[in-house]
């Protein structure tokens, strides 16, 4: 009997024990998008986990003890930065016991480093302002160009860990920066012909502003009356009137969030209600700039879904 | 002068293009509305003309401080009993009227390249503890962690968190009863492991100082007889695993045990065993703020004293439902046994029952605001005790993230 369990918890083990021969880089990124990049940058090199899926909110993750062991296992870990990961992935890091993807490991990389940032406060703040960052506005991957930066930063990280790939993931992350910056002058091409007022759009949260800044859209107002804060019945009440005075055709909002608000406004409004994805749905194989094509396709067809065109 | 010719200056290009403009203006129409176009196009001319953002370097605030973490966690109530109470928690509101539950300091930071560091300082009115002040190490080799200073044990479900993390205003009953009203906690240290096995098993073993009237009780307790081998500390073995049954539901399940000497008598002993089990939903599907969760937690004693053993057990089960993004509603229900001749608590001879309800409102993620009320029926108590509290909690600061 002894020698039963002792047989049966050796086989275990060495069944556990990985392959060497398969030693590919394994990546864990915060967020879907940018697991989406890492696949395209690393292709068949690595292998790819993303802790959180694009359903949900980034800031309210749960901190599934499963993640821990995924985290545990990593080589690289991609995180968005900006502390929008702070409220679920400092206590799953530290669970991982994995030393080379800490802040300051070599494995460790925050993709906000390498793109230009906006919304940086330049004044005090404080949380009667709502849920800033303070690092500046953490939502930058919606702009493919930055998409594009981030590919070109986790291929320099993934040459370091994996120097005998090094050629293939800088050619994959060039190629797909170049077709993120296709991607983005064909689209900012085709929204150029929109009519000034056509450009105004009410977003659910302060997420989209490289979005709208790379579509050359107006935020004209949010749903939430603070970032962070649910909204309340004087301030949807003030969006409605903003919105008929300085007319806005569309909502934009990610679909995590309720949809009960941004429904109203759009039928009193009226407007159209665009629900799109919270990241890319790397779960199903959706490409990097597939998703964005999709976000600013569907942003479009809202705009001029009324003229016509 | 220099502070002079400005203004002058603009008045000048002022007085100029109203003159310039004059002309045009009295051709138009006496009072031509200004309509939605017009706001929309001044608007839009508004936000293009607004200066454009500097070129921003890329980490404008790359000189961050080296400051650790701070934040402050205050948890005050109003109750009211019907009867005097009896309750356990250290931090539970316990008397009628106003109650200061805690206020929390907690301090954490990354040490160096191997270590953190997590203090957590409690203020009563009348003075401080130290909660918690350890270090964990961050790259041991083997999937092993290690953790030294004064902490909280790994025992149950519960035991390791603080206030800011339970549902309920108030401590469970066994837990007060058998650990003490600061839960189960102790200078020492802990080493834990993370098994390669293809779900999450944790296997966590912790020795600390069995002393402690609220920290240690069922141990040495408040009548610390001081460590002279060993088997004069407590000594503290959990395994947890978790298992994500789908995107959705999460369940976690624990075993613990903990012995160490007991105060009743060179070389006697006390036992604590217990199991937890919590299942929890939170769809995963856009939009939906629903978090269900279901506790349970049951815990058992065995204590030599001088010429018995005596053995108790208790446990609660807890449900939570969170219905809206900003509501939610709790109930509870606990039992605790008693047994005759308890050195630690002689009156406590029966059975005690609490059930417990709660209706909890998140202005933001930063407050929170619970009614509670319960119904406590202790045998040796002719009528049942009922309780009503309304707990405000508000955090500041970087208050880090919480385990699952």
């Amino acid at each position: 009997m002894r020698n039963w369990i002792t047989g049966l918890l050796f086989g275990g083990l060495v069944a556990l024990t990985p392959l060497a021969a398969e030693a590919k880089v394994k990546v864990v990124t915060s967020l879907p998008t940018l697991a989406a990049i890492a696949r395209e940058v690393g292709g068949d090199d690595v292998e790819v986990t993303s802790l959180a899926n694009p359903n949900q909110d980034a800031h309210f993750v749960d901190a599934r003890p499963n993640l821990a062991l995924a985290l545990n296992k990593a080589d690289l870990l991609v995180v968005v930065g900006l502390e929008l990961e702070t409220g679920w992935l400092p206590t799953l890091l530290t669970g991982s016991r994995n030393g080379r993807i800490q802040p300051g490991g070599n494995g460790y990389l925050d993709a906000s480093t390498l793109v230009p940032l906006k919304q940086i406060p330049q004044q005090k703040i404080d949380r009667g302002m709502g849920d800033i960052h303070p690092g500046g506005n953490p939502h930058y991957l919606t702009d493919p160009r930055n998409g594009g930066r981030v590919a070109v930063g986790i291929a320099n990280k993934l040459a370091s860990l994996d120097p005998a790939n090094a050629a293939a993931f800088k050619r994959r992350a060039n190629a797909l920066k170049a077709g993120a910056d296709a991607l983005a002058g064909s689209q900012s091409k085709r929204f150029a012909d929109l009519q000034v007022i056509e450009r105004h759009v009410v977003t659910y949260h302060n997420s989209w502003i490289y979005f709208l800044d790379w579509l050359n859209l107006i935020a004209i107002g949010t749903i939430e009356p603070k970032p962070g804060i649910s909204p309340d019945p004087g301030h949807v009440a003030w969006l409605l009137g903003h919105m008929r005075k300085v007319h806005a055709d569309v909502i934009m909002q990610e679909a995590y969030y309720p949809t009960r608000i941004g429904s109203l406004l759009a039928s009193k409004a009226p407007a159209t209600l665009v629900v799109l994805p919270g990241g890319a749905d790397f779960a199903k194989g959706q490409t990097y700039l597939d998703y964005v094509k999709e976000l600013a396709d569907k942003t479009y067809a809202a705009i001029v879904k009324d003229t016509g065109r | 002068m220099h502070f002079e010719s400005r203004p002058l200056t603009a008045l000048g290009l002022a007085f100029g293009l109203w003159a310039a403009a004059a002309p045009a203006l009295a051709q138009a129409p006496a009072e031509a509305p200004v309509d939605d176009q017009d706001v929309a196009d001044i608007l839009d001319a508004l936000t293009h003309d607004a200066p454009a953002p500097q070129a921003a370097p890329i980490r404008p605030q790359g000189a961050q401080s080296m400051n650790p973490d701070l934040s402050f966690i205050l948890d005050g109530s109003l109750a009211g009993f019907s009867r005097t109470p009896d309750q356990r928690g250290g931090h539970d509101p316990s008397k009628n009227g106003f109650n200061l539950q805690q206020l929390e300091l907690s301090v954490r930071s990354v040490v160096d390249p191997f270590w953190r560091f997590d203090g957590n300082l409690v203020f009563s009115q009348y003075g401080v503890e130290v909660e918690e002040a350890y270090a964990t190490t961050t790259a041991l080799p083997h999937d092993l962690q290690l953790r030294a200073g004064q902490f909280l044990t790994r025992f149950g479900r519960l035991n390791p968190t603080h206030p800011h993390a339970w549902e309920f205003v108030d401590q469970p009953l066994v837990l007060g009863k058998f650990f003490g009203g600061e839960g189960n906690r102790g200078l020492g240290t802990e080493l834990s492991w993370l098994s390669p096995l293809p779900w999450y098993l944790e296997v966590v073993g912790s020795a600390t100082e069995a002393g402690g009237a609220s920290t240690a009780r069922s141990f040495f307790g408040g009548q610390d007889l001081g460590v002279q081998g060993p088997l004069d500390l407590q000594y503290t073995g959990a395994i947890k695993q978790f298992f994500p049954l789908s995107d959705a539901w999460s369940l976690s399940w624990g075993l613990s045990g903990a012995t160490g000497p007991n105060s009743s008598g060179r070389s006697n002993r006390s036992d604590i065993y217990g199991t937890d089990l919590y299942l929890k939903y939170r769809p995963a599907t856009s939009g939906d703020p629903t978090v269900i969760g279901l506790t349970c937690e049951a815990l058992a004693r065995r204590r030599q004293v001088p010429g018995a053993v005596l053995g108790d057990m208790g446990g609660y089960a807890s449900a939570f439902w969170k219905f809206d993004p900003s509501w939610a509603v709790a109930a509870r229900y606990e039992s605790v046994t008693g047994t005759a001749n308890d050195p630690l608590d002689p009156e406590w001879t029966g059975g005690r029952q609490r059930a417990s309800a709660n209706l909890t409102y998140w202005p933001s993620e930063f407050t929170r605001i619970r009614l509670q009320g319960s119904a406590d029926v202790r045998r040796w108590v002719s009528e049942p005790t009922y309780a009503a509290m309304l707990a405000f909690e508000t955090v500041i600061g970087a208050h880090g993230a919480h385990a699952f």
